[in-house]
């Protein structure tokens, strides 16, 4: 009974901070992308400490992305990596300080995972946070392309 | 990190709940201020029950937008050709969920392709149509009477109309995603991406030798159909999408024949200074001109059926 009760409650928080993620992604995640174009896809969703979420998008040869992940300040860091179709490691923001915008470029095209994982804070808590995180591809506009 | 519930946390946690429902009522105009505090919650609870909750992980699949595709086809050196274009004049013909969420995306394609080719007056009907079926679907506020303006204002300045595009292609997938109407969503992406293809298959007027590089983008499509099957999969109870997945089913037996093998390991080099990461992989795509002649009719006849 307790954990129904629980399941339900996680629940509606999360519908109800979900509903206002794309609000988020407005305002907060899309300024990530600077001068980038946003692809218009929505990738938005309410994470909590520890949880992992993973996206699937093709990478095009010859074109330069930008993957701008933005989170509510108050969750902790968020680890991405960006892991080819057979999970090799490609990209790995540990060893880039957990900065969360970052540009990819493939010579061919690929089907790449981008892989999110919010931290847990450290030391002990009797709660867990949960809030928006976004993830938003930009493409290089044509100006800036190099041939 | 752990701890049991108590009674007393319940009980405040209840109030929480219900007050926060309440302001979330009320306080529609203070959003905008407070965005990031409003949407960080903090739950107490059982450790177990955590553990259940985070086991189950969290899959997106990032279809190509409409937008993207058509910067594909025109970076792949293609021309633009407005008869190609699903005809304004058959927005009075979509009535049933289905075609109007299909043709939202076919639709928002095509928006794509004209503003990306500065043919802004096409733009900007395109965009009205988009906005009559966005209404008719009760997508609230996706695309106003200011964006249409905001729109007509900006026809010489192509980068804000792009982004005018991809905000309310963005806005109008959020509120379905976010409106518990995940099938009408991913029946207006599917539509969005078989209208890409539609177009880049039929700008390379039917030879696979005359533009290699739109030939390519079409080829590696392969790997984005993947995606598709994968978001229909997932809503297949719903009558709708179970149909559209048997007519992709279809589409995806040709692109079987189309072979992609990666001839070299990927590997990655990354420039901290400029925070640049380079995928560096040898892929070899192989497509005869029998099959797609096969594709290109495929594509063509779930199109046309798309927008009849």
């Amino acid at each position: 009974m307790r954990h129904l009760f629980l399941v339900t409650l996680l629940f509606v928080f999360s519908a109800f901070a979900s509903a206002q993620c794309i609000n988020f992604a407005k305002n907060v995640g899309k300024e990530q992308l600077g001068d980038y174009i946003h692809d218009g896809n929505y990738n938005g969703a309410v994470l909590e400490e520890g949880e992992k979420a993973e996206l699937y998008k093709t990478f095009f040869s010859g074109e330069s992305y930008r993957v701008a992940i933005s989170k509510v300040k108050q969750l902790p860091d968020i680890h991405f990596r960006i892991l080819d179709k057979a999970g090799n490691v490609l990209f790995d923001n540990v060893d880039y300080d957990y900065r969360l915008v970052w540009d990819f470029k493939v010579e061919s095209t690929q089907m790449l995972i981008v892989e999110l994982t919010v931290l847990d804070r450290e030391g002990e808590y009797g709660d867990i946070l949960s809030g928006c995180v976004a993830v938003m591809f930009g493409l290089e506009p044509d100006k800036k392309k190099k041939r | 990190m752990r701890s049991v519930m108590t009674k007393t946390t319940v009980y405040l946690l209840t109030f929480a709940l219900v007050g926060v429902l309440f302001s979330s009522c009320n306080s529609s105009q203070k959003k905008q201020k407070s965005e990031e505090q409003d949407i960080v919650e903090s739950v107490s609870v059982d450790g177990k029950l955590v553990d259940d909750f985070k086991k189950s992980k969290l899959i997106f699949y990032s279809l190509p937008s409409p937008l993207e595709t058509a910067m594909l086809i025109k970076r792949a050196g293609a021309t633009y050709n407005e008869d190609l274009l699903n005809p304004l004049s058959n927005i009075d013909n979509y009535s049933t969920n289905r075609q109007m969420a299909l043709n939202l995306g076919i639709y928002s394609a095509d928006l794509s392709y004209t503003s990306l080719f500065d043919q802004t007056q096409s733009s900007i009907k395109y965009m009205a149509n988009a906005k009559r079926l966005a209404d008719a679907l009760g997508i609230m506020d996706a695309i106003d009477e200011e964006t249409l303006r905001k729109l007509e204002e900006n026809i010489d300045n192509r980068d804000v109309m792009l982004d005018i595009i991809s905000e309310t292609f963005m806005s109008s997938n959020a509120y379905l995603t976010e409106n518990d109407r995940p099938a009408i969503a991913v029946m207006v992406l599917v539509g969005g991406w078989v209208e890409g293809l539609y177009l880049a298959t039929r700008l390379t007027n039917g030879s696979v030798d005359n533009n290699k590089r739109l030939i390519d983008r079409i080829v590696y499509q392969k790997l984005s159909l993947y995606t598709v099957i994968n978001l229909l999969d997932e809503y297949k109870s719903n009558e709708d999408i179970s149909y559209i997945l048997s007519r992709i089913t279809e589409l995806n037996e040709i692109f079987e024949e189309v072979e992609i093998n990666n001839t070299s390991k990927i590997e990655a080099e990354t420039n901290a200074e400029t925070r640049v990461t380079t995928i560096k992989a040898e892929s070899e795509a192989v497509i005869s001109p029998v099959v797609f002649d096969k594709l290109m009719k495929k594509v063509a006849e779930i199109r046309t059926e798309f927008v009849s």
